[in-house]
């Protein structure tokens, strides 16, 4: 285990391509050549597509419909949709209530999935536009 | 108040554990990545500047949040950290140095450690801390070219490289080169080391503290003028028990590596060092180390 010696050297070398900005002492790429920059956006293209590829092989899984949606919503009513000549209007009450408390419950799921739907969309079209533009032995 | 200590190396450098590990020590408060010397001004932590774009988002600030909501409430929860937020939001206009300043004289006695990576990226940031902190200590944490790239091309398929511009360009092609990143990086480190004085200075061998972390641990503990009794290096030999080792809450989930959050428990091994002449993992074309890299790998002691 060593302290270095604290000398004076030569400026050190880098070995990357893109030139020092000296305002922030980073590495920035809109100092190369257009031709450099336009290798390296290739690159980052491909690297992207990659990414995404990987990404949609985790995520894409079977979509099932769930048929049992109504099982749950219980009717006052008999099999021809008549209501019970003795309903009491209590019952009735309720009912319509439970009903539209269940309508608002939809409504809020219809409209999480509908954002879930153009969130998902905009990954696909994303994914999409980055296979399309990557090389093919890539 | 007491100097801290700061570790740098680029990132997959055993720099989590070994930082936890030393901030274990009972002199030593063992902080998260604080990220603060990225930006000149606290406020562009959120908002990025005009130089310098807001890194990795809201996880850039994680560190922080955990380590105020830690410090000055005790205990890390969704409610010390919104209280954390606030007392940045009171802070938004200061210098970052000033920021890290106040969380230091606040943990005195104790020996604030921390590393970022992020601040390796720049010779101008780790001047920072240094105008900063005039009398900290500087811990150059190597690992071998060969394991450091393989270990980050393994992480979202080595993204860091991109970040710090670190690609082979030839006539009609780029490619990701993750030994140009290991290289730049620790030249950055030594060009900043240069302006330090040889006392507060000290490099080691990331293999080394795996292999014998008492023998090493020790050493630094004595270099740094902390106790270095058996009682003290048995504590930094539980880095788990860091108030950071873990994740934090849902509003401040990280602040380090999720990997070493997620299993922050110390086994003393033997790194394998490959050798600096092969073909290296990561290129499908058989190529290895570039010169200026093995030149390096053999100045740090790799052979």
């Amino acid at each position: 285990m060593n302290a270095p010696p604290s000398s004076s050297k030569p400026p050190r070398k880098r070995l990357s391509p893109s030139p020092e900005n000296p305002e922030t002492g980073r590495r920035d790429p809109s100092y190369l050549s257009p031709h450099q920059r336009a290798l390296r956006t290739a690159m980052i293209d491909a690297f992207n597509a990659k990414k995404a590829r990987r990404f949609l092989e985790r995520n894409v899984k079977h979509i099932s419909v769930n048929r049992d949606l109504a099982d749950g919503i219980k009717f006052l009513f008999d099999e021809h949709g008549r209501p019970p000549a003795n309903a009491p209007l209590e019952d009735v009450i309720e009912e319509r209530r439970l009903i539209e408390y269940q309508i608002v419950w939809f409504e809020g799921i219809l409209l999480e999935l509908r954002n879930r739907l153009i969130r998902v969309k905009e990954v696909e079209d994303y994914a999409l536009e980055m296979l399309s533009r990557a090389s093919p032995d890539e | 108040m007491a100097a801290p200590l700061f570790l740098l190396a680029p990132p997959r450098s055993y720099t989590s554990l070994v930082n936890a590990m030393l901030g274990q020590h009972p002199q030593a408060f063992g902080l998260p990545e604080l990220c603060l010397f990225n930006v000149d001004t606290l406020v562009d932590l959120w908002r990025g500047s005009n130089t310098e774009i807001s890194e990795n988002g809201a996880l850039v600030r994680h560190g922080l949040l955990r380590a105020v909501a830690e410090i000055y409430c005790g205990e890390q929860r969704t409610t010390t950290v919104n209280m954390a937020l606030a007392w940045a939001s009171v802070r938004e206009q200061w210098d970052t140095g000033r920021v890290f300043q106040e969380i230091v004289a606040k943990l005195h006695p104790l020996v604030a450690v921390e590393k970022s990576p992020s601040y390796t990226m720049s010779v101008k940031r780790m001047q920072a801390m240094r105008r900063a902190f005039p009398d900290a200590r500087f811990v150059h944490l190597v690992r071998h070219p060969v394991a450091q790239c393989k270990s980050l091309m393994a992480i979202n398929d080595g993204a860091f490289a991109l970040k710090v511009e670190a690609f082979e360009l030839g006539e009609d092609y780029a490619l990701l080169e993750p030994q140009i990143a290991w290289h730049d990086i620790n030249l950055n480190i030594l060009d900043f080391l240069d302006e330090v004085p040889a006392d507060q200075q000290l490099r080691l061998r990331g293999e080394d503290v795996m292999a014998e972390p008492q023998r090493y641990l020790r050493e630094i503990a004595r270099w740094a003028d902390l106790r270095d009794d058996d009682e003290a290096v048995d504590a930094m030999m539980h880095p788990e028990r860091s108030p950071f080792a873990c994740f934090g809450p849902i509003n401040a989930l990280f602040g380090n590596d999720p990997n070493f959050l997620s299993g922050p428990t110390f086994r003393p091994h033997k790194p394998k060092l490959p050798p600096l002449t092969a073909p290296v993992p990561w290129r499908t074309d058989g190529g290895g180390l570039y010169p200026e890299v093995v030149a390096l790998a053999k100045e740090f002691g790799y052979s």
